[in-house]
């Protein structure tokens, strides 16, 4: 996999290039790009920034009204707890799959294991993630069905998977960890490979134990992707729409509403229930939420890059 | 002899972790030969003899194949495109310092973090304008303008393309778009594939905006067929033909799968290096 | 080596490609027209739409939009005596059938040229401006006033009272009750003797009991109740209306549910039809946690599965059963429930932007006005009902052979006299969703009904600031 290792961090060298009057060909080389970016990216953004200031039905004309429909948004208490439901599915959803991930990193990279099948184990645990979303919506719907589905049958239960307060949250959670950790492990891995031989040769040779190499080479030197698997993760955690839309009764979130995201919320009122200038203040929250937590990720990850040696992130394509 | 036992249990460990990836698939493909009233009165691994029977009652209520093939007419264009343009735009960024440039480098990664749900309500105002509603052009051409890969194959750009070629090729006389397309293009391939084969997945897995987009049934892709199944009473009365079809819609992704893990891979180890 | 080893895989992945390719192509050929319901030789070549009637190069051609298989049938009989016309008829599935029709048709949309409606989407349909005015010229609707349902007419009409939309059929509901069961626990499958154990809610909660006594349930599924709570309006002058007939179905659906009288499935999921056909499996005894007599009782029974008396729907649901109770068919009886309500229905309105709207106008008078069209799809649908009262008045001593030779027609007209459109607001779905999630948080234990009802308010007004909501 990284049989070249030419670091992709380093800057690229300085020439002075003659200019040979071709950077008129730059324009040409990005406009196609820049033409279907301004339409379909920048315009519908806009637009939507528009519409989330107005009172809109979907048809007609949108009427302005200022912050409203923001003042609303704030103090619509669905909305909170939509995000609270948001938060905790991913919470547990990202616990479980780091979790595992990172001992999947530990159990491989051990020297003295040696467990072999890497490639194999690594194809089978990310499986899960090829799957289209309503597959796997439909595929555990119908498997974890209350009083007819195959996982009561063959466990012997009688757990109300999809209808449970206090179960399905997680059982969504767990769905996201199946479909994930195989991602996560294979990114980790990646890093853990990344990280020189020598550290651990020289680990050994002061005859470090395993916790110790672990938490001083390993765990530091892991910081970085560990950060952006997890920040990344909770950008996407913040939009997580499809299972739960498709396994909990569309957009109510059964039961009573704990699997409702903010997304479903969302697509509830602008797909629904014709507020679409409503639906757009909704979608500007979260997206504030979302650039919050990736200022933060930047701040974060630009200091723990002083700690890291560049050319062990590097150069894996 | 300690280590020996241990690493035992790790291996069991491991098959057993694998054997819960791969289980739902199993049960899948065992539950879509089996009639309804099987599925629901008893769990088996055994194959049924209802497989013929579900086909039947899958395929009269939509064509699945229609719908792998209209995923396909979506998907491969999109990959194509995608593809191609992000390694043009990439280039040109790297390669020329035009006024601009910088401004839309630092777009590309703003636009990164913004969520598709954001752009989906404007997006859907645009397409209706444009009277493009149930049309394939809006699920495809968006991704000439594919916002990470252009990213990613920039930072590659700077790592494998090295200006000197470039200058050499010039010296040859040969023209900027043909030092592209037989220079750059090759030397970028394989970061091209990596994103590729990702671009593919997603784009054949996407839910959200071919369900808003597209109206037609016989036009829609399959994972919009596959939940627009529960419309109907037939399906809902046989769960074998519901399995059947998820089986059906997953195939083709575990044969691509099949063949490129590798790369899959390596992309996924990429994307999170690279940052 | 690394270059050819990329060649190698790009291969494969191409090569894999055109299996898949190849795989398309021989199902689209080979199995694609399996089952579909009639001859549409003409459609099938067509790699755009497998519902097309007509011919392929006929010189007029019709889009209709719907949620119902429906006019699928109504078209293929339209262009057997219109051979000039070929119609495409999109069907798509109920929950997103209003976001389609609202994004394609703000956007001016010259497609489709008659859209269908259910009578919850009508009012906002009108308002988004969908519909074009029947009462005016050369359409003159209000001419056939007289002729149609009362409830089912005034469904179709604005705020000004002009006409927006007809429908071919009037949807009240009933009880589609089991005439072997009824027999087996009462002696008697009369459906006027059954009506009275279904009259009050108070009744059904003692026919549930007395059904469990004999090893059935009463109902596979409580969402069916809902069927019989809209005859009072959700919302009355801007007000939301909690009224008697909705704290009824709350209150009845948890007795069923905590005295463990149904079979715990979801209204339309696989298992609730199922339930049609024949026994389920009894779910198991620790399922009860609330009640450990019913536990006990049903331990008692050791049946290891068990058989649903009845299932509350409109008069669709005629065709429902025979569709999916094949097994049974003959040992069903209909009777009244224990309020006169409606629900669903398929109206036909004009898009305004349509540019074939003479053709369209002339295909919703055929669907809805003309008595040899509605003969025959009074004979084709074997059961369901329509709304021109003079084809009701002749078919109605028809006797349905699958419902014990019950007239069926002379019943649901007389349930539909009853009916008072004014009940249904553009709300109903968002409420009526909303007003089960609180019965199922109930049913479950999570919330006390007290809280259940002030959460749903809570979701009422954040769902619509407009609308006031009085707690008591």
């Amino acid at each position: 996999m990284a049989s070249q290792n030419t670091a992709v961090s380093g800057k690229p060298v300085k020439t002075k290039k003659k200019d040979l009057n071709k950077t008129g060909y730059g324009y040409l080389f990005v406009a196609p790009f820049v033409i279907i970016f301004i339409i379909f990216c920048i315009y519908p953004v806009v637009r939507t920034l528009y519409l989330s200031f107005t009172d809109y039905p979907g048809y007609g004309n949108p009427i302005f009204n200022g912050i409203d429909n923001y003042i609303r948004v704030i103090n619509d208490k669905f909305f909170w707890r939509d995000l609270w439901n948001t938060i905790k599915i991913w919470g547990v959803n990202i616990i479980v799959q780091l979790g595992l991930a990172f001992l999947l990193t530990i159990v491989f990279s051990d020297i003295k294991y040696k467990i072999r099948g890497l490639s194999i184990f690594r194809a089978l645990f990310y499986l899960p993630n090829l799957i289209a979303a309503t597959s796997v919506a439909f595929l555990f719907q119908t498997l974890l069905d209350w009083k007819y589905g195959t996982v009561n049958q063959l466990l012997g239960t009688s757990i109300n998977w999809l209808g449970d307060v206090n179960v399905t949250p997680y059982v969504v959670s767990i769905i996201g960890a199946w479909m994930w950790f195989g991602n996560s492990f294979i990114m980790l891995m990646a890093g853990v490979q990344g990280i020189s031989k020598e550290y651990y040769e020289a680990a050994a040779i002061d005859g470090a134990g395993r916790w110790k190499v672990f938490t001083k080479i390993t765990l530091p030197l892991l910081k970085p992707i560990l950060l952006y698997v997890s920040i990344t993760s909770f950008i996407g955690g913040l939009q997580l729409f499809d299972v739960p839309f498709l396994m909990c009764g569309g957009t109510n979130g059964n039961p009573s509403g704990t699997t409702q995201t903010m997304v479903m919320y969302l697509y509830r009122f602008g797909f629904e229930n014709n507020q679409v200038g409503y639906a757009a203040a909704i979608a500007y929250t979260i997206f504030i939420m979302i650039l919050i937590v990736s200022i933060i990720q930047l701040k974060v990850l630009g200091s723990s890059n002083d700690g890291t040696p560049k050319k062990k992130r590097g150069g894996r394509k | 002899m300690a280590t020996k036992i241990k690493r035992v249990i790790l291996y069991i460990a491991l098959i057993l972790l694998a054997v819960i990836c791969l289980l739902p698939f199993l049960l899948m493909i065992v539950n879509a030969t089996r009639t309804g009233q099987e599925i629901v009165r008893s769990f088996t691994l055994i194959p049924g003899r209802a497989l013929v029977n579900n086909w039947k009652t899958v395929f009269s209520y939509f064509n699945l194949f229609q719908g792998m093939l209209n995923s396909l007419i979506v998907a491969v264009p999109c990959t194509v495109f995608s593809a191609y343009f992000s390694a043009l735009t990439a280039y040109g960024l790297h390669m020329y310092k035009f006024k601009g440039n910088k401004v839309i480098t630092m777009c590309i990664v703003i636009f990164m973090m913004i969520p598709a749900q954001l752009s989906l309500l404007g997006f859907y105002d645009l397409v209706s304008m444009l009277g493009l509603t149930d049309s394939y052009l809006p699920l495809i051409l968006p991704s000439i303008a594919s916002a990470g890969t252009v990213f990613f194959l920039r930072q590659y750009c700077e790592v494998s393309v090295h200006p000197a070629l470039v200058e050499a090729a010039r010296i040859d006389g040969a023209g900027e778009l043909h030092i592209f397309h037989r220079i750059i293009l090759p030397l970028l391939a394989p970061g091209i594939a990596t994103m590729s084969i990702g671009g593919f997945i997603g784009s054949w897995n996407n839910y959200l905006t071919p369900l808003v987009l597209l109206n037609t049934p016989s036009k829609f892709t399959l994972p919009v067929m596959i939940a627009s199944l529960r419309a109907s009473n037939d399906i809902s009365t046989n769960q074998g033909a519901i399995y059947l079809a998820v089986a059906i819609s997953v195939i083709p992704i575990l044969i691509v799968f099949a063949f490129c893990s590798k790369y899959i891979i390596s992309s996924i180890s990429a994307g999170g290096v690279k940052e | 080596m690394k270059g050819k080893n990329t060649m190698r895989k790009l291969l494969a992945a191409v090569l894999a490609g055109t299996m898949i390719f190849s795989m398309a192509a021989c199902g689209d050929t080979g199995e694609a027209p399996a089952a579909d319901d009639g001859g549409d030789a003409a459609a099938e070549s067509s790699t755009d739409d497998a519902q097309v009637s007509g011919k392929a190069d006929a010189s007029q051609k019709l889009v209709i939009w719907t949620m119902a298989a429906d006019m699928q049938q109504f078209a293929d009989k339209y262009v057997e005596s219109h051979p000039d016309v070929a119609i495409e008829v999109v069907v798509t599935a109920p929950a997103d059938y209003p976001t389609k029709v609202q994004n394609a048709l703000r956007s001016g949309a010259k497609d489709p040229d008659v859209v269908c409606a259910e009578p919850q989407s009508i009012q906002t349909f009108i308002e988004a401006g969908f519909f074009e005015d029947l009462n005016q010229e050369p359409y003159n609707a209000q001419q056939y006033a007289e002729n149609f349902v009362d409830y089912v007419w005034a469904a179709g009409q604005d705020s000004e009272g002009n006409q927006r939309c007809i429908s071919y059929q009037i949807t009240p509901s009933a009880i589609f009750y089991r005439r072997d069961i009824a027999e087996d626990v009462y002696g008697t499958s009369d459906p006027e003797v059954i009506g009275e154990k279904f009259a009050t809610y108070d009744s059904i909660l003692t026919t549930g009991q007395e059904m469990k006594e004999k090893g059935y349930r009463i109902f596979a599924s409580t969402g069916e109740l809902g069927f019989f709570a809209g005859n009072e309006p959700w919302i009355v002058d801007g007000t939301l209306n909690l009224s008697q007939s909705r704290m009824d179905q709350m209150n009845t659906a948890i007795e069923l549910y905590t005295q463990d009288l149904t079979c715990y499935v979801d209204t339309w999921s696989t298992t609730w039809y199922q339930a049609m056909n024949g026994p389920i499996p009894l779910v198991g005894d620790e399922v009860d946690m609330w009640d450990q007599e019913a536990v006990d009782a049903a331990a008692a029974a050791a049946e290891g599965e068990t058989e649903v008396f009845a299932f509350g729907l409109p008069s669709w649901g005629v065709l429902t059963l025979r569709d999916n109770a094949p097994d049974n068919s003959g040992k069903w009886g209909v009777c009244q429930g224990p309020t006169y309500t409606f629900s669903g229905g398929t109206f036909l309105g004009i898009n305004p932007n349509s540019e074939d709207k003479d053709l369209a106008w002339d295909f919703i008078t055929f669907c809805t006005t003309n008595e040899e069209t509605l003969d025959w799809w009074i004979e084709t649908s074997e059961g369901d009902v329509v709304s021109w009262i003079p084809s009701i008045e002749k078919h109605r001593d028809d006797e349905n052979e699958y419902y014990g030779g019950q007239k069926l027609y002379e019943l649901f007209l007389g349930l539909a006299e009853h009916i008072d459109y004014s009940n249904v607001t553009p709300m109903d779905t968002e409420c009526n969703d909303l007003w089960n999630a609180a019965i199922g948080s109930i049913q479950r234990g999570e919330m006390t009904q007290e809280e259940a009802i002030s959460n749903f308010y809570d979701q009422i007004e954040s769902t619509y600031p407009d609308i006031t909501v009085n707690r008591e």
